[in-house]
């Protein structure tokens, strides 16, 4: 079965084509990695699938429902979590409202009049979202870390908070920009065993788009590899390193070393 | 035809000085990021002096101009720029329309200690008499005077940018502050000098401008930032050049306006509208790069190390201690103590709705006086049209300042920052206009009466009416904070991106928070208005909605509390004023100078001290009756880089 399935997708900007008919399944548990070089497109394509591009063509569905042109905050309903290349964390709000917040939208009945009154309805909701919150909060080792502000949080952590926000709501799929950016080795491996057991555990499927080839070949059970918007690609890890179309979108081809100008692609 | 181009030349001639004061707000605004609201009340202010200068000091009329001008309103802006705008900088721009809001609170004062209010024609800086034009138009030679001199202003200024070695540093600066920086260019020195530039043409702006209108302070500040920002807009704020075009065109249109569609009815209230129709339209269909860039929905600041809340208990406590202070005071102290208080805690009603609005979600309204206004005209042609029981009119008054609390609101999804303190500020003008101060809304010189509920009709009784309804919207604001939608909006304050990602519907809460905003500062308004016991056209004027932003951000914008503080404030001030009448007259310098004060120093204002204070206190306290042993150990945080 799948969960994600792209198909087709075009985007442009003005007269420059970011993602040329790219087409990506993510299979239900699947965990699927999209990688190329700078400005290949792989973010533009990323942000179509959780809605915050529209594309110019092609078609999305998520669990066989046509997703394409709905709002981001909808798709979020329905469960595609998402993380940020550049973190975008609740900064003044503590490491536990963050997930409160979360597991509220996605589980919480409470209606605003009941809210604003106070009634007792409202602490039985808060009682049952803090419990999500709570034990997103031991799950990710940042019970520490509870009433601190989270934009005080290293960014590693606020990397996982990142990350936890996201899970907080449940979600089936799970799209994540280049998560190890800004993080050193050590942090980056240990961010993928959290996205392992993510994966194996929970039963999340995910996308991840990402620079460090050393994650992406630990994790990934499958990837697609996008150069100058279009799909050069598709196969297992181990197949991707030996194709000769990606390894010359990555190096180059030799005979550019020498060429007195950058070829004409 | 030689009607117009009469028409059309007297457009450019009042447009050439909109131009050169919207060249003057956008270049202060380029190089220190920072949207001068204050424009109008310095011009105001820099012409008072001009005018004593020539008036009351005998100076030529020329040689006055020129001191005011080339001397005093340079050094104002050297003066403001060190002072306050270096200290603000880095800051998110909403900071920067609140400080300079506080700057034409406190210059607007200033006028009205030192000169008392009064209007006044003022000279002008040229000859009587016309001149024949080829084609055989005529004009004034005062008005062929401003263009010269308005052109000859804009030329020097593009003269110096374009071909000296400071003019060099000014458009560097002006392209990317930071990396001029690094390139050692003396950031400071550049917008010290713009700063000063931008005042002398304040400066010039109401010296040219004064001999053709009254030097008025209710009149002219509002008129000057008016057109000088529906010029600015054109170019939105970015293009020197633009900003210039921008304010030739709206001269030619007023003039145009005035010369064929004389109506002294809503088409005349249109004509005074104008610039503000000009900013709605612009912020609303900016492009979006524009609407976001550099704003951000975020409010953050930088507060001092007290963050985190206080306890339930201790909000309670505090709480009920203070509910129960204020509700002793009309039977513990004397009438005009419970009256001072009435219009403080009355004006505390409205400081909530704006603590809930910018406190707590981020976004900020100039344009609050709109829903007090909509709410008092409601509620008192309720109980006068249609006889509505008095209690029920309070909260019609209210709903009926909803729908444009939402509109707003609507139009805040697009829009933040800045972009959203223009348009709010425009739609308080346009509300005024089209209907405040239309005789059959507002009831023409009388007004409308708006008596108060039976049973409450003395000013001790209705005391406890103000105060029932400000203890009401506390306990619903704090609950709105510490609840599901508080956390709702605090996460839209801080990424909207985020939100939207969690499957936060953020149209519906933005629509939700001004609709509720209103809803209070419209009840707040119905309130004020019974205090005066009639609602009329000088009621709910918009200059109101600046003095109550700068108050609020006095007592502390963040929270429930700050607003009973800045409510607090405003009685006990008014009670000192009876005994010290001095104080009446400076009480917009000092709220003015608060608020720009509290932002550069403590952001959180009163109530953020009253806490640190408290704080204190309660460690001392807990200090000394603990021994050391007893004391918890303090968690060490794991697992920290």
């Amino acid at each position: 079965m799948t969960t994600l399935l792209a198909e087709g997708v075009t985007i442009r900007f003005g007269g420059l084509t970011a993602v040329d008919d790219a087409t990506i399944e993510v299979p239900d548990g699947g965990f699927i990695g999209l990688i190329g070089p700078n400005g290949a497109g792989k973010t533009t394509l990323f942000n179509a699938i959780g809605g915050f591009i529209a594309p110019d063509r092609g078609r999305i569905t998520f669990e066989g429902r046509e997703i394409t042109s709905i709002p981001a905050s909808t798709r979020a309903r329905l469960g595609i979590g998402r993380t940020f290349q550049k973190l975008e964390l609740f900064g003044r709000m503590s490491v536990f409202d963050n997930l409160m917040v979360a597991a509220e939208s996605a589980e919480s009945r409470l209606d605003i009049v009941s809210d604003i009154m106070s009634l007792p309805r409202r602490h039985s909701e808060e009682a049952r979202c803090a419990r999500i919150a709570e034990d997103m909060l031991q799950s990710l080792d940042l019970d520490w870390a509870r009433d601190r502000r989270a934009a005080d949080l290293p960014i590693g952590h606020a990397r996982i908070l990142e990350l936890g926000r996201a899970l907080c709501m449940k979600p089936k799929l799970m799209l994540l920009d280049e998560p190890s950016s800004g993080l050193d080795s050590d942090e980056t491996k240990a961010f993928g065993q959290l996205l392992k057991r993510v994966n194996e555990e929970m039963g999340v499927a995910i996308l991840l788009v990402e620079h460090d080839m050393d994650l992406v070949m630990d994790v990934c059970k499958a990837l697609y590899v996008l150069d100058f918007g279009r799909l050069i690609a598709h196969g297992t890890p181990k197949e991707i390193v030996k194709d000769p179309a990606v390894r010359a979108a990555y190096l180059g081809e030799e005979d550019d070393e020498t060429a007195p100008a950058p070829a004409q692609r | 035809m030689q009607i117009f181009i009469r028409t059309l030349i007297l457009g450019i001639a009042s447009g050439s000085i909109y131009a050169l004061a919207s060249t003057g707000l956008v270049l202060t605004y380029k190089t220190s990021g920072v949207l001068n609201f204050g424009y109008g009340a310095l011009a105001l202010f820099t012409t008072y002096i001009h005018y004593t200068l020539t008036i009351s000091a005998g100076l030529p009329v020329w040689l006055s101009a020129v001191i005011v001008v080339v001397v005093v309103a340079p050094l104002i802006g050297i003066f403001l720029d060190a002072q306050l705008f270096r200290r603000i900088e880095g800051q998110p721009q909403v900071i920067g329309v609140i400080a300079t809001v506080g700057l034409f609170v406190l210059f607007r004062g200033l006028v009205q200690l030192i000169w008392g209010g009064t209007s006044h024609s003022v000279p002008s800086l040229f000859p009587p008499g016309t001149v024949h034009l080829p084609g055989g138009t005529v004009i004034g030679k005062d008005q062929l005077g401003v263009l010269i001199v308005a052109v000859v202003a804009a030329l020097g200024l593009g003269a110096m940018l374009r071909y000296t070695k400071m003019g060099v540093a000014f458009r560097a600066v002006v392209s990317n502050r930071q990396v001029a920086g690094l390139m050692g260019i003396n950031t400071g020195f550049v917008s010290g000098l713009a700063w000063a530039i931008g005042c002398a043409f304040a400066a010039l702006t109401g010296v040219l401008l004064t001999p053709i209108l009254l030097l008025d302070p209710n009149y002219l500040p509002p008129f000057i930032i008016a057109f000088v920002l529906g010029a600015a807009i054109v170019g939105y704020m970015r293009s020197l050049p633009l900003a210039y075009a921008g304010g030739i065109f709206i001269g030619i249109a007023q003039a145009i306006f005035i010369q064929y569609i004389r109506s002294q009815g809503l088409l005349g209230r249109i004509s005074d509208s104008l610039p503000f129709i000009m900013i709605t339209l612009a912020v609303v269909f900016a492009p979006r790069a524009l609407r976001l860039a550099g704003v951000g929905a975020s409010f953050i600041v930088r507060t001092r190390e007290i963050v985190g809340q206080a306890s339930k208990n201790a909000r309670a406590t505090v709480g009920l201690t203070v509910f129960t202070l204020l509700a002793l005071v009309p039977a513990a102290l004397s009438l005009s103590w419970s009256n001072a208080l009435l219009i403080g805690l009355t004006q505390g009603v409205v400081f909530l709705s704006l603590v809930i609005l910018t406190g707590y979600s981020g976004q900020i309204s100039l344009g609050h006086t709109a829903f007090m206004g909509i709410a008092g005209f409601a509620a008192a042609h309720a109980v006068q049209s249609w006889h509505v029981p008095i209690w029920i009119a309070i909260f019609i008054g209210g709903i009926a300042a909803v729908p444009a609390g939402n509109l707003i609101g609507f139009i805040a999804v697009r829009v933040h920052g800045l972009y959203l303190a223009l348009m709010t500020l425009a739609f308080a003008f346009m509300v005024d206009s089209l209907f405040f101060q239309n005789p059959t809304i507002s009831g023409g010189e009388g007004g409308i009466p708006l008596h108060r509920p039976g049973g409450f009709r003395g000013d001790r009784a209705f005391y406890y009416v103000v105060l029932g309804f400000l203890i009401l919207f506390s306990i619903i604001a704090v609950n709105l904070r510490t609840g599901r939608t508080g956390r709702v909006l605090a996460a839209m304050r801080d990424s909207e991106t985020a939100s939207r990602s969690l499957g936060i519907a953020v149209t519906k809460y933005k629509v939700l928070i001004f609709g509720l905003s209103a809803f209070m500062a419209g009840v707040g308004g119905v309130l004020y208005g019974m205090i005066l016991q009639q609602a009329g056209s000088r009621t709910y004027i918009p200059f109101l909605g600046l003095f109550f932003m700068t108050i609020a951000v006095v007592g502390g914008i963040f929270q429930v509390g700050g607003a009973i503080a800045g409510g607090i404030l405003t009685g006990l001030y008014l009670k000192l004023a009876d005994y010290w009448p001095f104080l009446n007259k400076i009480q917009l310098i000092l709220f003015g100078l608060g608020a720009t004060l509290a932002l550069a120093q403590n952001p959180e204002g009163l109530f953020g001290e009253l806490r640190r204070a408290g704080a204190a206190i309660t460690r001392t306290m807990s200090r000394r009756s603990a021994s050391p042993r007893e004391r918890a150990p303090v968690p060490v945080a794991g697992g920290q880089e």
